[in-house]
């Protein structure tokens, strides 16, 4: 099966000033996305990271390069039927309510006429927004915003759903709700791919990533992998005594290993969390 | 294709919701009627016919300027709103044709200025039929000499004014795909609309003789790409129905007002598949 999204040595230039002055957004970039997986695109501000987003979705030119999507040739509106888009800082029709908006955006998406209201309301809810959608969208607040903009995304079911900072300006609280709205997109087998500057949420949420550097790709792989080092172990000791750490070492000194640090395994707060408190009385 | 249609009717749709919405509309409305009612009152001139002439001469003035203001600046605003307001991100990443978002702004806006034009037409049928009765009613002799008002008269009126409207938001959106700024979009519409009020001197000078090969290609171009906008104004002609206007020069009007909507519309798609958002 071809990969969700396939770029091919992507090279962007903007042309800034009257002078014929380029600036190069995108640097020879070739990426392959897996379908069925969520992928982070990451990387400092400005290395290009929306530029490659809207390239992909055909809203800018590539100046060079080859882009797919779902096996077909990127800016086809077939292709984009079958994709959904949150761009970054979302801002929509401010006189709609949410709920036109989300109908819109299923007309615009071509979403069978007898759908439009179910699909409206499912995508509302799994964006967390049936209560406000009623309200117009002009009193939203960034967090709502975000949400409503991936209802939108998602209300045609796409197989391929893009958010380019879903979570900028968005609470912690909201944050996780984005972070489950992402894993639910998952659970139905969707490839879900997104740039994020939270990186602590991308390492939870995503089964690859790619950083990118001044419009290059310096890293890419599965999140195992890259923070894996596969040149350190890590053994976990029970019942350890003075006296068999002085033994271990003088083992494994006989092979050439060397002990470089001997600390205690750390849980993480949210572990312990769970450790402690049996559930919510909500749940 | 009816997939593509319904695209384009969802675009103008929430256009023509923007943009009833907005106060520039309500302003420009009001102010229009009210140049309209306000020539109820020229009764100082009470010379008959002329004085019908003068009504109609003032509040069709009026729906033709603010039209057209209305045209240039709400078309330019509303393709510039989309744009700066990066709503269009969002629905051009939806499998929307940049064509049937330009057709779907085009319609809406169309759709707009019909509205305004239907509005200021009746306003103004109804402002010179009572007037007429009244000066009828009087059996001033000078009276006996007005110019009928004619009801089938106004609705080709109302039509060729639609049309001409058609035309100009044709112009400023493709204008607008071009442009990077909104004050840009709308000075150079403005003067296109100028310079079609104005294209019949080209015209004119067109038609004479002349030594410069260069002047008459200039004038050649000037006479084909820029509409004669002035054309469509046939309002007394119309609406006093006393020198008539034969159908056959009004379907010549038409015609050319249509393919001049179609050939700006064309040329402002291509131009906006181009851009980037
Ligand atoms: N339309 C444009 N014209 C000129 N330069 C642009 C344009 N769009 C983006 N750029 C430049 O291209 C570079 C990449 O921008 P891009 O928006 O892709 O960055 P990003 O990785 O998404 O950053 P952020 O994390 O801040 O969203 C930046 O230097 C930016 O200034
Ligand atoms: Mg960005």
């Amino acid at each position: 099966m071809s990969s969700a999204i396939s770029v091919r040595h992507l090279t962007k230039d903007f042309r800034i000033g009257i002078r014929g002055l380029k600036l190069r957004a995108v640097d020879d970039v070739s990426l392959e996305i897996p379908r069925g997986q969520v992928f982070g695109l990451l990387g400092p501000n400005g290395c290009g990271k929306s530029t490659t987003l809207k390239i992909v979705l055909g809203l800018v030119s590539a100046t060079a390069g080859e882009i797919s999507i779902l096996g077909e040739p990127s800016a086809t509106s077939s292709a984009r039927r079958r994709t959904g888009f949150l761009p970054e800082a979302p801002y929509f029709h401010k006189f709609l309510s949410g709920r036109e908006l989300v109908r819109y955006c299923a007309q615009l998406s071509g979403v069978a006429d007898a759908d439009v209201d179910a699909a409206v309301e499912d995508a509302l809810g799994l964006a967390a927004m049936t209560e406000a959608a009623d309200r117009t969208i002009g009193t939203y607040s960034k967090g709502m915003l975000q949400r409503i903009g991936f209802a939108q995304a998602v209300v045609h079911d796409p197989e391929l759903v893009i958010l380019d900072e879903p979570t900028a300006g968005v609470d912690p609280v909201g944050s996780a709700a984005i972070g489950r709205m992402i894993h639910a997109m998952r659970e139905k087998g969707k490839t879900v791919v997104l740039c994020s500057h939270l990186l602590g949420q991308v390492e939870q949420v995503c089964d690859r990533v790619a950083i990118m550097d001044r419009g290059k790709l310096v890293l890419e792989g599965a999140v195992d992998d890259v923070l894996a080092r596969r040149d350190r172990h890590v053994m976990t000791v029970e019942a350890m005594t003075p006296a068999a750490r002085a033994a271990a070492e003088a083992a494994l000194a006989a092979h050439g290993a060397k002990v470089a640090s001997v600390t205690h395994p750390r849980r993480s707060l949210e572990d312990l969390f769970r450790e402690l408190v049996t559930g919510s009385r909500d749940a | 294709m009816k997939a593509s249609l319904r695209r384009m009717l969802w675009i103008s749709r929430i256009t023509f919701l923007e943009a009833v919405r907005q106060r520039f509309f309500a302003f420009l409305l009001v102010l229009s009627a009210a140049m309209v009612l306000s020539s109820v009152s020229f009764r100082v001139f009470d010379f008959g016919h002329g004085e019908l002439k003068f009504i109609a001469d003032f509040g069709f003035g009026g729906m033709f300027f603010f039209g057209s203001v209305l045209a240039v600046v709400m078309t330019a605003q509303l393709f510039f709103s989309e744009i700066d307001n990066r709503t269009a991100l969002t629905l051009l990443a939806k499998p929307l044709s940049r064509a049937e978002f330009l057709l779907g702004k085009f319609c809406g806006a169309w759709a707009v200025l019909g509205v305004f034009v239907v509005v200021l037409a009746a306003l103004q049928g109804t402002v010179l039929w009572a007037r007429e009765q009244e000066l009828l009613s009087l059996a001033d002799p000078a009276a006996k000499l007005a110019p009928a008002f004619n009801l089938e008269g106004l609705l080709q009126l109302v039509l060729l004014q639609w049309l001409r409207l058609g035309v100009v938001i044709s112009i400023v959106l493709a204008i607008s795909a071009l442009a990077r700024t909104f004050l840009f979009a709308v000075v150079v519409g403005a003067l296109a609309v100028v310079a079609g009020q104005l294209q019949w001197i080209a015209q004119d000078a067109f038609l004479r003789p002349t030594d410069s090969q260069l002047y008459a290609a200039f004038l050649w171009v000037s006479t084909r790409v820029i509409p004669n906008l002035q054309q469509f104004n046939l309002a007394d002609a119309l609406v006093l129905g006393s020198t008539g206007v034969d159908d056959g020069a009004i379907l010549v009007v038409v015609l050319s007002g249509l393919a001049y909507l179609l050939a700006y519309l064309t040329l402002g798609s291509l131009i906006f598949r181009r851009r980037e958002i």
